[in-house]
């Protein structure tokens, strides 16, 4: 018998995560040891990696040193927002958890 | 939940602001930084900065007697703090922007008599209106009134009077960055703590909609006359005389061609869908005051 849940999960959530070095963007809003995990929107122009995710509270973007997928837990600390990243219309969106 | 209240510590704020990005700063900014020469000399330059930096005063002057007066309507410690913090973080914004109004030329005794003679009437109607949930200790309604309307606002407004300055007065740029991260957290307190409180007490929605439909009426007037009673000011706040030229560019619109109407009319646009999607988010119905 094979588990629902493993057969429902996406093929890509088996494959390994992608690494990500992160280096310091001059985000200076979160303590010092924090930093290198945000920086700043830059607009429409904007566009974000595998590995950060945009908090539609603050306009931020939290970045992490692994590829994100949905279903993560993430959380924004200029705002303080815990987020979830949830995929619609094939993007991944964060949404704030109450 | 416990653990998600202490965020709201005063250590973290210490770590994140004061020693943080206000470190080394004068009243918000560097302190070898200054108002520009060119606008400085320019009476009718200056005067439109006076008009701008004065409903900035009026706007954290509400915002201090807000944060502060709802300390003590706050149901649990964490949230207590955490408006201390913002009390703290309001009350600077009052002195900074007052002593921009020092740096523009206002003597100190001539501080009241020139927020009276310039704050608009329709900024002063919509702190009524917060404030009077304030009042009576009304904490749902004077947090989604203080950190989802009036901070929602405030975080669009010096986001477009940062964009229109960062070029050509870094001071004032400088300045408007500190309030914008605070403004993050305000904004994220209102929130986070309201979008748990407003399921708990859903009976309250319908007063929370009518005080944010009479906020947001208030707020769009005082956006109509701020630019049309200032219009070199209002279409590019912050730049030295002969710099729109060269100024940037604000939700797609070119600063230096845009009109005061356009200009209007994006501050008002972006306004408002922000107040739709934090008001969503936390499962209220934004209603237009038209």
């Amino acid at each position: 018998m094979t588990d629902p849940l493993e057969t429902e999960r996406p093929v890509q959530e088996r494959k390994p995560r992608r690494s990500f070095e992160l280096e310091e963007t001059g985000f200076n809003e979160v303590p010092k040891r924090f930093r290198k995990f945000y920086r700043r929107w830059r607009g429409p122009g904007d566009t974000l990696g595998p590995n950060e995710a945009l908090c539609p509270v603050c306009k931020v973007v939290i970045r992490s040193v692994k590829e994100l997928r949905a279903g993560d837990r993430v959380y924004c600390m200029p705002c303080m927002s815990r987020l979830e990243l949830v995929e619609e219309d094939g993007m991944l969106l964060a949404k704030v958890i109450y | 939940m416990a653990d998600f209240l202490s965020n709201y510590s005063i250590q973290k704020w210490l770590e994140s602001c004061p020693q943080g990005y206000l470190e080394d700063t004068v009243y918000g900014h560097g302190a070898d930084e200054r108002e520009p020469e060119e606008l400085l000399k320019n009476e009718q330059f200056r005067e439109a900065q006076i008009r701008t930096t004065v409903q900035l005063i009026a706007g954290e002057r509400c915002a201090l007697a807000a944060s502060s007066g709802l300390i003590n309507a706050a149901p649990d410690a964490a949230s207590k703090t955490f408006l201390a913090t913002q009390t703290l973080d309001e009350g600077r914004h009052v002195e900074i922007f007052t002593q921009r109004l020092f740096d523009l030329g206002i003597a100190q005794d001539d501080l009241e008599s020139t927020i009276k003679t310039y704050i608009n009437p329709n900024l002063g109607k919509f702190a009524e209106v917060l404030l009077e949930k304030v009042d009576k200790k009304d904490f749902v309604a004077g947090v989604v009134g203080q950190n989802i309307v009036l901070e929602g606002m405030a975080f669009s407004v010096f986001e477009m009077l940062h964009a229109t300055s960062s070029d050509m007065n870094p001071k004032f740029a400088h300045t408007l960055a500190g309030t914008i991260a605070d403004e993050r957290r305000h904004v994220g307190f209102g929130e986070n703590r309201i979008g748990e409180l407003i399921r708990r007490y859903p009976e309250k929605k319908p007063e929370i909609e009518r005080m944010q439909r009479d906020m947001t009426k208030h707020m769009l007037a005082t956006f109509h006359d701020s630019f049309a009673a200032s219009p070199l000011a209002a279409a590019s706040p912050s730049v030295a005389p002969g710099a729109r030229k060269s100024a940037g560019t604000y939700q797609g619109l070119n600063l230096a061609e845009a009109s005061n109407e356009e200009m209007e009319g994006a501050l008002s646009s972006v306004v408002l869908n922000e107040f739709k999607t934090r008001l969503g988010r936390i499962g209220l119905e934004y209603q237009s005051p038209v």
